[in-house]
C-alpha cells in the first residue's frame, strides 16, 4: 500500500518538480511572483489538445511545439509587460501577472470554449510485482525527468545556464561582471514559461483540459519554491517530488477535499517555520 | 564605577566568515568612545550586535549589567540604548517633526514640544512640517541625530556621522556631541574620518579582520604599528 | 474651503439616506454593494496602504465574517444585525491568530502564506460539513432585509472610512507609516512593529468580517467557493491602488469608479469581462501605482488627510 502511495507521489511529483522549476527560475531571477504561470500551462495543454484532434499529433512529440510556442510568449510577456515591474514592490508584480492570468483564461474561454476536452491517447497501467503503474502517468514522469535534467545540464554548463545562476544570486554582481541582465530575465520567464508548457502537455493526456485547469498548478508551483527555497533550483526538484508524496500519502488517510487543503496547510506551515525554505534559500 | 556596556566575547558569523570574531570591549559612563577599523572590520555588524538589529551567536552583551544581547531592537532602545545609521535612515513621508514623535512614548502634547525644542537646538525649527525626504542631506542627518536623543537615552551609537556632511554642520555636530557628554551621557561612534575620532574621542578601539586589535588614547592608537599596519599594510 | 467638507459630507449622508425612498430595489441592492466594496477597499487600505504589508488573501476575513455571522443566525438564533457584528469579532480573532506568525514574514512570503491562509480556510470551511454545510453551502432563513441591510453596509463603509481618518491623523498612524517607510529605523527608534502591524490587521479585519456577515444575510446563502474567492481579495487591492493607497478617500474614490464601470462594461461585455478587468489591473499596476489622489499628492503638495 504505501509502496504504490510513494511511487504514485514519484510520478506526480516529477511533473510538480519540473513545472515549479520554471516558476522558481522566475522568482529566483527577478523575484517575481508569477500567478500567470498555471495559465501558461493551460495553454500547453491546449496546444498538445489542437494539434491531437486536428493532426493527431502525439501528444508526446506535441511538446516539440508547445514549448518554443510558449517560450516566445513568455519572451512577449516579459518584455512588454514583466519587466516594468521587476524592481517594484512585490505588489506590483503579483497584481500585474495575476491580471496577464486572467486576461489569459478568459482569452481561452472565448477560444475554445469552457467545455472539457481530453486527448486520448495511453490509457492503462503496468503491473509490476504488486503495483499498478499508469502508464500516462509514467511516460509523463520519464519526460518531465529527462526535460528537468536537461535544464539542470544547461543551468550548470552552459555559458547562459551559468549567467542565470550569477543573476539568481546578485543582479549587481553579474551585471558588473558584464552579464546583460536584461536577456537574462527575458530568458527566465522564456524557459520559465517553456517548463509550464511541458507540464501542460504532459497532464493533457491524463486530466480534463478546461480554461481554469491551471490555477492548482500555479498555487501547487508556489508551494514547491517554499518547500524548495527561492532561487535554489534543486530544491525545487525535491521540493516538488516531497509535495507529490505528502499528497499521495495524506489521501491514504483523508478524504478528496481535504487532500487540497494539504498543499495549503503544508505553506502556511512551511512560511512560518522556516520562510526560506526547507533548504537554503535566498530570501 | 561600573561599565555601561560590556560586549564579552561576542561572535557574529555569516555563513562561513566570522564579521566579528571575540570581541570584547567595556564602555564607562560619561566618555566619548571611537570605534575605527579598515573596511569590512566588523564595526557596523558590532553595532548591529548591540542594538539588536542582529543578533551575537556567541558571547554576551550587558547594558547597565542587563544582558541585551537576544533582545528585540525596539526593547533595547526602551532601556537607554539610540543609534544612529550609516546610511540616513529617516522616515521620508513624514515631516521632521513626525519624525521625532513616532519616537516617544509620552503624551502627545509634551512629546511635541520637546521635538520643537531638539528641532530648535540644531536650528531645523522652521523645517519641522517639511517632509523629511525633501530635506537636504545634511538636515536629514541632524534630525536623524536629534531623533535619537527624543527618548534621552544613556548611550548613543553613531555610525560614521560625519560622512557627506560639511564643516560647519560637522562641527555642530561634534560640539553636540561633547555637549552630550558633559551631561553624562555616553557616546560611541564608527568614524573614517581620523581627525574626527583624534579630536573628539577620549579611547578608540581598533578593529581588524573582527577582532580589536588595539584599544587606548587617540594618540597611542595613532602610534601604533599594528593599526597602522591594518590600514595601510599587507 | 476646510468648512465645506464637513458640509459637503453631511449632505452627501442625507442623501444616501434618502436614497431608498426613491429608488427600485435594484438601485438599493447597487448602492449595497457599492458600500461594501468601499468598506472591502478601505479595511485593505489599512492594513496594506499604512504599513506596507501586503496582505494578499484579504477576502479571508470577508468569507470567515460570513461563515461566522451565518452560523450565529442559524445554529444560535442570534438577530442578524448582532451576528454580523460577531462576524466582525471572528475576523479580529483570526487575524490576531494568524498575524501573530505570519506578520514577522517579509515581503512576498507574507503575500503567499496569506493566499495559502485563504486557501486553508475555505478548505476548513468545505470539511466541517457537520456545522457548515460544507460544499452544499448553508442557508439563511428567508428574510428581505435589503433596507436595513443597506444603510448597515453605507454606516460600515462610513466607520472604516471615519477610523482610517483617525488613524491617519494620530501617532498611531503614523507610527504604523514608519513601518512602511523603514521598518529597521522603526525598530531600532522603540516601536514595537510586530505589535503595531498585528493592530492594523486586526483592524483591517473587522470592517470584511462585518460586510461579510451583511453581504451572506442578504443573499441568503453562502458557499465556500462564493465568500473565499481570490477575484475578491484582487478587486479590493484594485480598487485601493486606483484611488491611491495610504490616502484616506483614494479606496472611496476607487471602489466607486470601478465598481461603476465594472456594473457597466459586465452587463455589456458578458463575455469579456475578465479581459477587460484583467487589462485595468495591468493599466493601473503599470501606470498609476500610486493611484489618482496619490498622484495628485504628490504634484500639488495635498496634506497627508486626503
Amino acid at each position: 500500500m504505501v509502496g504504490q502511495v510513494v511511487i504514485s507521489g514519484l510520478l506526480a511529483g516529477s511533473i510538480y518538480a519540473m513545472v515549479a522549476l520554471g516558476l522558481g527560475l522566475i522568482f529566483g531571477v527577478m523575484r517575481v511572483l508569477n500567478v500567470a504561470h498555471g495559465p501558461l500551462l493551460m495553454l500547453g495543454a491546449y496546444t498538445t489538445f489542437w494539434l491531437f484532434q486536428r493532426f493527431g499529433l502525439n501528444p508526446y512529440l506535441s511538446i516539440l511545439v508547445s514549448m518554443p510556442l510558449l517560450f516566445l510568449l513568455g519572451l512577449a510577456l516579459q518584455g512588454v509587460l514583466v519587466r516594468r515591474v521587476v524592481d517594484a514592490p512585490e505588489l506590483a508584480s503579483l497584481l500585474l501577472t495575476f491580471g496577464v492570468s486572467i486576461a489569459l483564461v478568459n482569452l481561452a474561454q472565448l477560444a475554445f470554449t469552457s467545455d472539457l476536452r481530453s486527448v486520448e491517447y495511453l490509457t492503462g497501467s503496468f503491473l509490476v510485482g504488486p503495483f499498478a503503474i499508469s502508464k500516462p502517468r509514467l511516460a509523463a514522469c520519464a519526460f518531465a525527468i529527462a526535460i528537468t535534467a536537461a535544464s539542470f545540464v544547461f543551468l550548470r554548463s552552459t555559458r547562459l545556464g551559468k549567467a542565470i545562476r550569477a543573476v539568481s544570486q546578485s543582479r549587481e554582481v553579474a551585471q558588473v561582471c558584464g552579464i546583460d541582465v536584461q536577456r537574462i530575465h527575458l530568458l527566465a520567464f522564456g524557459l520559465g514559461s517553456a517548463l509550464a508548457a511541458a507540464g501542460g502537455s504532459l497532464v493533457a493526456v491524463m486530466v480534463a483540459i478546461q480554461p481554469e485547469m491551471g490555477q492548482v498548478y500555479t498555487f501547487k508551483s508556489f508551494l514547491v519554491i517554499v518547500l524548495g527555497g527561492a532561487g535554489n533550483y534543486p530544491g525545487a526538484l525535491l521540493g516538488g517530488l516531497l509535495l507529490g508524496l505528502v499528497e499521495q500519502l495524506s489521501s491514504l488517510f483523508l478524504t478528496a477535499q481535504v487532500n487540497e487543503a494539504v498543499a495549503s496547510v503544508l505553506l502556511v506551515r512551511v512560511m512560518l517555520v522556516r520562510p526560506t525554505g526547507l533548504l537554503k534559500g535566498r530570501v | 564605577m561600573a561599565p555601561i556596556l560590556e560586549v564579552d566575547g561576542a561572535v557574529k558569523r555569516f555563513g562561513g566568515v566570522a564579521a566579528v570574531n571575540g570581541v570584547s570591549l567595556a564602555l564607562e559612563p560619561g566618555r566619548i568612545y571611537g570605534l575605527i577599523g579598515p573596511n569590512g572590520s566588523g564595526k557596523t555588524t558590532l553595532f548591529n550586535c548591540i542594538t539588536g538589529v542582529d543578533h551575537v551567536d556567541e558571547g554576551r552583551i550587558r547594558f547597565k549589567g542587563v544582558p541585551i544581547d537576544r533582545l528585540k531592537p525596539h526593547r533595547i532602545f526602551h532601556l537607554g540604548v539610540g543609534r544612529t545609521f550609516q546610511v540616513i535612515r529617516v522616515f521620508p513621508e513624514l515631516t521632521a517633526l513626525e519624525n521625532l514623535l513616532v519616537v516617544t512614548t509620552t503624551g502627545y502634547a509634551e512629546a511635541r514640544a520637546r521635538a520643537r525644542e531638539l528641532l530648535a537646538r540644531v536650528k531645523l525649527d522652521r523645517l519641522a512640517d517639511e517632509f523629511a525626504g525633501n530635506l537636504s542631506y545634511g538636515q536629514q542627518k541632524l534630525v536623524e541625530f536629534v531623533r535619537v536623543l527624543m527618548t534621552d537615552p544613556e548611550l548613543i551609537l553613531l555610525d560614521e556621522p560625519a560622512a557627506g556632511v560639511n564643516r560647519t554642520l560637522l562641527n555642530e555636530l561634534l560640539d553636540a556631541v561633547r555637549r552630550l557628554r558633559d551631561q553624562g551621557k555616553t557616546v560611541l561612534l564608527v568614524e573614517h574620518d581620523m581627525k574626527v575620532v583624534m579630536g573628539l574621542c577620549e579611547t578608540v578601539f581598533v578593529l581588524d579582520h573582527g577582532e580589536k586589535l588595539a584599544e587606548g588614547a587617540p594618540g597611542v592608537i595613532q602610534a601604533d604599528e599594528r593599526v597602522i599596519e591594518a590600514y595601510f599594510g599587507r | 474651503m476646510k468648512r465645506w467638507v464637513p458640509v459637503g459630507l453631511l449632505l452627501l449622508a442625507v442623501a444616501l439616506s434618502l436614497y431608498p425612498l426613491e429608488a427600485t430595489g435594484y438601485g438599493v441592492r447597487v448602492m449595497l454593494q457599492l458600500f461594501m466594496w468601499i468598506a472591502l477597499a478601505q479595511s485593505w487600505n489599512l492594513i496594506s496602504g499604512l504599513t506596507g504589508y501586503v496582505s494578499f488573501g484579504h477576502v479571508v476575513f470577508f468569507g470567515t465574517g460570513a461563515y461566522a455571522s451565518s452560523l450565529l443566525i442559524v445554529k444560535a438564533g442570534l438577530p442578524w444585525p448582532l451576528a454580523c457584528l460577531g462576524g466582525g469579532v471572528a475576523g479580529a480573532l483570526l487575524a490576531l491568530v494568524i498575524g501573530w506568525p505570519c506578520l514577522r514574514l517579509r515581503g512576498p512570503y507574507f503575500a503567499i502564506a496569506m493566499l495559502g491562509l485563504n486557501e486553508v480556510m475555505r478548505v476548513i470551511v468545505s470539511y466541517y460539513e457537520g456545522l457548515t454545510g460544507g460544499g452544499n453551502g448553508l442557508s439563511l432563513p428567508t428574510l428581505d432585509a435589503s433596507l436595513a441591510i443597506y444603510y448597515a453596509m453605507g454606516l460600515v463603509a462610513a466607520g472604516v472610512t471615519a477610523v482610517t481618518y483617525a488613524i491617519l491623523t494620530s501617532r498611531f498612524g503614523l507610527r504604523l507609516m514608519t513601518i512602511r517607510e523603514d521598518e529597521v529605523a522603526a525598530e531600532a527608534m522603540g516601536i514595537d512593529t510586530l505589535r503595531y502591524k498585528l493592530y492594523a490587521l486586526m483592524l483591517s479585519a473587522i470592517g470584511p468580517g462585518i460586510v461579510g456577515g451583511l453581504s451572506a444575510r442578504d443573499q441568503g446563502y453562502i458557499e465556500p467557493i462564493s465568500v473565499f474567492p481570490l477575484i475578491m481579495t484582487i478587486t479590493m487591492i484594485v480598487m485601493a491602488l486606483f484611488g491611491g493607497k495610504g490616502t484616506i478617500w483614494g479606496p472611496v474614490l476607487g471602489a466607486t469608479v470601478l465598481f461603476f464601470f465594472q456594473e457597466a462594461v459586465w452587463a455589456r461585455f458578458v463575455y469579456l469581462h475578465q479581459l477587460l478587468f484583467g487589462a485595468i489591473i495591468v493599466a493601473v499596476v503599470l501606470l498609476m501605482p500610486r493611484g489618482i489622489l496619490g498622484v495628485l499628492q504628490q504634484k500639488y503638495n495635498l496634506p497627508r488627510t486626503i
